[in-house]
């Protein structure tokens, strides 16, 4: 088994700690992600999901607890966290409101250029950046930005993120407020990513379908600590769990489970739309026990 | 110490709930007794008015039950320019002294083309040791306002003070609906500072110093942060019109409100202490 590249470990956070109106976030919340794995991170609103998702790249300190990021400490104050937002990009909730320059390609180039990287370096990643969302390069670099569409905008802002080209790609609620054309395009560049660069993905979502197309691998978390961890078939199978924490389960899985309990023999891992199909023509042509 | 925790700093616009006499207090009184506190502060020429000014305000925070620690934090942003304003009023304020009063301390500088002098007066060092007093002063009392009472009190007071002056067309709902969404929004304001500094040093964006006086480089830093800070202000600008306008709100004329205060004993009393108290220290004649 390969060493995990983030680790955390009974993670703590407050906000506004010491002061009248401190809250806590995470109580006792852990992690773990290794090279190349898609995990899926799901909770109800106020779970601590984006809390948790800030302390991989060092926006947050850890207040209790461990985290460990490509080896380094972050819980050491002596530790600088800038050279691992190189590596862990991190795409925030509606990041097209993060986007500044009036030009699609300065917009994307603000990153590697932050970096020092040479003009022609920073044109290779920004074209890398921009085929990886699919927008194309010619037609988009010169757009104004603020004119595009709002799936347009989400686009050219993950760009900007993969346009520093992290070996991990964390995404807070990536889908939220697209349309359906959106969601898909948007699914299928995250699982390009990932089988053509290798990309780890981190997925932050209450989307069920989405969680059980894209991840392999999910943490549940509920009032700050992390509660169900397992493959996505161990997780959803506990949807009595699920539902009490307000989440549910996939639409096919939902679907699955009423049929099995009218008699129809499915199998009880179904998770996605090809599962079902797939469930469905297994059980027909086998004889009904 | 969290590097992008801008909203512990905001401690105006925020509300602490709690039950003590300060809290209780209609905000109109609230507001009326502040001001009369304030003058007091304000007025002292003696040391020891204004320290007894100083343990009154203090006397007061206490007695909220709020942490004074809290209160102060809200002095750290400004805390660099009070302090080079407290130096120059002790090194340069004596030269300008019209009053005549006795000088402690004067020392001619001459450096190449630059000559000038230290000089502190007997009235310099007054003013300036008492400036201090004053600002904090004034910077907890306005946060033992704010924090202990919750918007919507705080404008139906500026509107109710300010309704007297009607004739004189002062749109007083208007000045109290515009500083109750300028209070709203600071600590929003605030948290979407913090989000977009965030995100865009999670894709490259470096905030850390590049040496305290390289100016342009620290706005140029800023930039990023600025344009999506103003564009989301003006969003939200424009949701609240669309907001207020589907609930047909039209301005002050014809409004009226479900409850009506009366002052009762509490606040008759607080106004009475709190003007016998500025009264008393504007009177006594402090030895120094």
């Amino acid at each position: 088994m390969t060493e995990p590249i983030i680790e955390v470990r009974d993670l703590w956070h407050w906000y506004l700690r010491r002061t009248p109106l401190e809250s806590v976030a995470l109580e006792g919340a852990s992690f773990e992600l290794r090279p190349g794995e898609v995990v899926g991170i799901m909770g109800h609103t106020g779970s601590g999901k984006t809390t948790l998702v800030q302390h991989f790249n060092g926006l947050l300190r850890p207040h209790r607890g461990s985290v460990r990021v490509f080896g380094a400490d972050l819980a050491d104050p002596k530790v600088d966290p800038r050279p691992l937002r190189r590596r862990v990009g991190l795409v925030f909730q509606f990041p097209e409101q993060q986007l500044f320059d009036p030009t699609v390609g300065d917009d994307i180039a603000f990153g590697p250029r932050k970096l020092g990287l040479e003009h022609a370096e920073v044109r290779r990643r920004v074209q890398g950046a921009m085929a990886a969302v699919g927008l194309p390069f010619d037609a988009f670099k010169d757009r104004y930005t603020f004119g595009l569409s709002g799936g347009e905008m989400r686009r050219v802002a993950l760009a900007g993120v993969l346009a520093l080209e992290p070996e991990v790609l964390v995404l807070d609620e990536p889908t939220a407020g697209l349309d359906p054309r959106g969601r898909r395009q948007l699914l299928a560049s995250l699982r390009a990513l990932h089988d053509e660069h290798g990309t780890a993905l981190v997925f932050v979502s209450h989307n069920m379908d989405e969680v059980a197309e894209l991840v392999t691998r999910v943490d549940v978390l509920a009032g700050g600590k992390t509660v169900l961890s397992g493959t996505v078939r161990e997780v959803f199978r506990e949807d009595g769990r699920l539902r009490e924490l307000g989440l549910g389960v996939p639409a096919a899985t939902e679907l699955a489970g009423a049929l099995r309990s009218r008699g129809v023999p499915l199998r009880a891992d179904v998770l996605t739309i090809d599962d079902a199909v797939e469930a469905m023509w297994t059980s027909s042509s086998s004889p009904a026990a | 110490m969290d590097e992008f925790e801008f909203s512990r700093g905001v401690t105006v616009g925020q509300y602490i709930p709690g039950t003590s006499f300060v809290h209780r207090l209609d905000a109109r009184a609230k507001i009326l007794g502040f001001i009369i506190l304030i003058a007091a502060v304000l007025t002292t020429p003696s040391y020891i008015g204004n320290a007894i000014c100083f343990v009154a305000v203090l006397a007061l925070v206490q007695s909220s039950g709020l942490p004074i620690g809290y209160l102060m934090s809200g002095i750290r942003p400004i805390l660099p320019i009070l302090v080079v304003y407290t130096i120059f009023n002790f090194l340069f304020l004596g030269n300008y002294d019209p009053t005549g009063s006795a000088v402690l301390f004067h020392t001619p500088v001459n450096i190449g083309p630059w000559q000038f002098a230290f000089t502190v007066t007997d009235n310099s060092m007054r003013q300036t040791i008492q400036g201090i007093f004053r600002i904090l002063d004034l910077i907890l009392l306005g946060s033992l306002l704010t924090l202990t009472t919750p918007i919507t009190a705080l404008s139906k007071a500026i509107e109710g003070l300010l309704a007297p002056f009607r004739r004189i067309k002062v749109p007083g709902h208007e000045v109290a609906m515009i500083i109750a969404i300028a209070y709203r929004f600071m600590p929003t304001v605030a948290e979407e500072l913090e989000r977009l500094m965030k995100a865009q040093a999670s894709r490259g964006a470096d905030f850390g110093r590049p040496g305290r006086l390289q100016f342009i480089q620290r706005t140029r830093q800023l930039v990023p942060v600025t344009v999506p800070l103003f564009v989301s202000a003006f969003r939200r600008a424009e949701d609240l019109i669309v907001a207020m306008e589907s609930r047909c709100y039209v301005g002050g004329a014809g409004r009226s409100a479900v409850y009506h205060d009366r002052f009762t004993s509490l606040e008759w009393i607080s106004l009475a202490v709190a003007l016998a108290f500025t009264i008393a220290i504007a009177r006594t004649p402090f030895p120094w």
